[in-house]
């Protein structure tokens, strides 16, 4: 969330005090924080109340107008020929990639799925709740290896053409129960009954973080002592404008002039109709459930060049686990020496028996739509966008392919375990890496690490919520209406909705980068 | 025969709402070329259901047919048969 209302600008005294006073009068206000940057004057970061976008602005109505339609989609993804004709664990249908607006290949689909399993089993499930589980994709690969499977969806269809699968594999028919539920009612389960609740690319389709809080909330309490809720596949909200960059720099032809790519950028940006989440968000929400004791934040697997592998990232929570950390080395920062692959791989050889551990690897999969990123704002407008293109090759940063990395682990004579992360929340898709030797671990597939964790500024916006953008301009018409009548008439007013306010000890904030 | 002026105007004003005024040839494309979201299709699939009966979960859902204005047209007249 990130909305701002501006008016013009007026010094006064003692006017910080003053607005968040008189803004904290007002009743959709949950907290406010007024910073003077001196460049732009003052700024309101305000958090909306929760209760009050319920009740008296209709949220729950447009909660139900957004699930619906995407009920329908589902609902009709699921009637197409694709759908219906796939084979057992092969129904792909309605995955559709952004860049082509077609399927998105089903090579590239059997690769997602194999790294997606394999992740879920090195958690050793016994009992697993799946939340979305649609047509069943991971429901096939993963129960065959617990002792039982609950698949639920709110798709009537997606179920029944999951339903039509088991048929085929009675093995399977006493172990996986389906049910059709919303997300947000889980009501009359049993608390503390699985090892792992799954939810597999779907919070994007939750309409805002207040739904998606909620449905954590009833997940956390399934989850037995020690175990986990996964979420597969979420879509980042520090790389929401590099990957809506990287579609219309995919989809535009050669001689699009620049000024016009960046308005379809603007125009995608603006018409984005999913819920994309900050890794700060997983962090924050330990405040308000305190039985995660870890948070997990980890860029995909993956050799195929999709958008799942460049912008999207798997959130581990784990549940009343240990909390201490295993392993707290201290992170080199790789842009002072850009270490090549190579270079890392004989650093591991000459010392097996030493932890290694690298901050801010520059991501080779999104390096070019970085440095179109960086030099956009100040391209000639007319310029051809083929042109342009071909003039940032040479800026073009040099990084590191993630899966290179972890296929370190798995080369002849690797003694090395290789986890990364993306908690850091860096605009720059950059991530961390640690090399960790496998006589460490004690056979753990998910050791406490003491991550590189977000900068404050990072922690405004945890979400980017389609399904309230509506809500939040009539909160500020009405902030700004109260401001109006409440404060002398000249007083500037450049409010900004966030969902979190992060202070340090003394009560300062950071303000907002970028 | 459907009345492609309704179908047009339903359209338009999809497109309208999401920002777009740009001119519709009953002929262009609308979802595979982007102009509309998958999350649009679903009201073509209401103001269809609702006004010429079509029930998708009889005659399957196939994207393509609501591609353009004329798309939609040929669906309408092919169930109606």
């Amino acid at each position: 969330m990130n909305h701002a209302a501006t008016n013009a600008e007026t010094p006064a005294p003692n006017r910080q005090a003053t607005m968040e006073s008189v803004l904290r009068m007002h009743p959709g206000v949950q907290d406010v924080a007024v910073v003077d940057d001196q460049r732009d004057g003052l700024t309101a970061f305000v958090i909306p109340e929760d209760t009050y976008m319920k009740n008296v602005l209709g949220r729950a109505a447009a909660e139900s107008s957004v699930l619906g339609k995407w009920r329908k989609i589902f609902d009709l993804s699921q009637l197409s020929k694709e759908a219906t004709a796939a084979s057992v664990g092969s129904n792909t249908a309605g995955w559709n990639s952004s860049y082509t607006r077609r399927e998105i290949p089903l090579d590239e689909m059997r690769e997602w799925v194999k790294n997606t399993t394999a992740n879920i089993l090195s958690l050793r499930p016994e009992t697993v709740c799946e939340i979305g589980c649609g047509s069943g994709m991971l429901v096939l690969r993963i129960a065959p290896h617990c002792d039982r499977y609950l698949a639920v969806d709110f798709s009537a269809e997606a179920l029944n053409r999951l339903r039509d699968q088991l048929l085929t594999l009675p093995e399977l028919a006493t172990r996986v129960e389906l049910m059709e539920r919303r997300a947000d009612d889980l009501h009359g389960l049993e608390e503390k009954a699985f090892n792992i609740v799954l939810i597999s690319s779907v919070v994007q389709f939750f309409p805002n973080l207040a739904y998606l809080t909620r449905v954590l909330e009833s997940a956390a309490s399934l989850v037995k002592q020690g175990g986990h809720i996964y979420l597969a596949d979420v879509r980042s909200l520090p790389l929401f404008q590099a990957f809506a960059l990287s579609v219309e720099l995919f989809q535009a032809a050669d001689d699009l002039p620049v000024g016009d790519l960046r308005g379809r950028i603007h125009r995608r940006m603006e018409r984005e109709p999913e819920l994309l989440l900050s890794p700060a968000f997983f962090f924050s929400l330990k405040e308000r459930l305190p039985n995660i004791s870890r948070v997990e934040i980890r860029p995909l697997r993956g050799r195929a060049d999709n958008e799942m592998t460049r912008f999207r990232y798997d959130a581990i929570l784990h549940v009343d686990g240990p909390s201490e950390v295993s392993f707290d080395d201290a992170f080199l920062d790789w842009t002072e020496r850009k270490c090549t692959v190579d270079e890392i791989r004989s650093q591991l050889h000459q010392h097996p028996q030493r932890t290694l551990a690298l901050k801010h690897i520059a991501n080779a999969r999104i390096a070019k739509d970085l440095a179109a990123m960086a030099m956009l704002a100040d391209a000639d407008a007319e310029i051809a966008t083929g042109t342009w293109q071909r003039g940032l090759e040479p800026l073009r940063a040099p990084g590191i392919h993630p899966q290179d990395l972890l296929d370190l682990e798995t080369e002849a004579g690797s003694g090395f375990a290789v986890f990364l992360s993306w908690a850091a929340c860096r605009r720059d898709g950059s991530y961390d890496a640690i090399f960790i030797p496998k006589d460490l671990l004690q056979g753990t597939a998910s050791p406490s690490i003491a991550w590189p964790m977000p900068e404050a500024s990072a922690c405004f916006n945890l979400a980017y919520a389609p399904g309230q953008i509506k809500l939040c301009n009539e909160i500020l018409k009405q902030l700004e209406e109260h401001c109006s009548l409440n404060l002398p008439e000249s007083t500037a007013v450049n409010m900004i909705l966030v969902d979190r306010i992060p202070r340090a000890q003394d009560g300062t904030i950071s303000v907002m980068a970028g | 025969m459907p009345d492609k002026t309704q179908i047009h105007d339903f359209v338009r004003e999809l497109l309208t709402n999401s920002g777009d005024d740009q001119p519709l040839p009953d002929d262009e494309s609308l979802l595979l070329s982007g102009r509309l979201q998958s999350i649009d299709a679903v009201e073509i699939v209401i103001f269809l259901e609702e006004n010429f009966a079509i029930d998708f979960a009889q005659i399957g859902f196939d994207r393509d047919q609501l591609d353009s204005v004329d798309a939609i047209c040929t669906l309408i007249q092919s169930v109606a048969k």
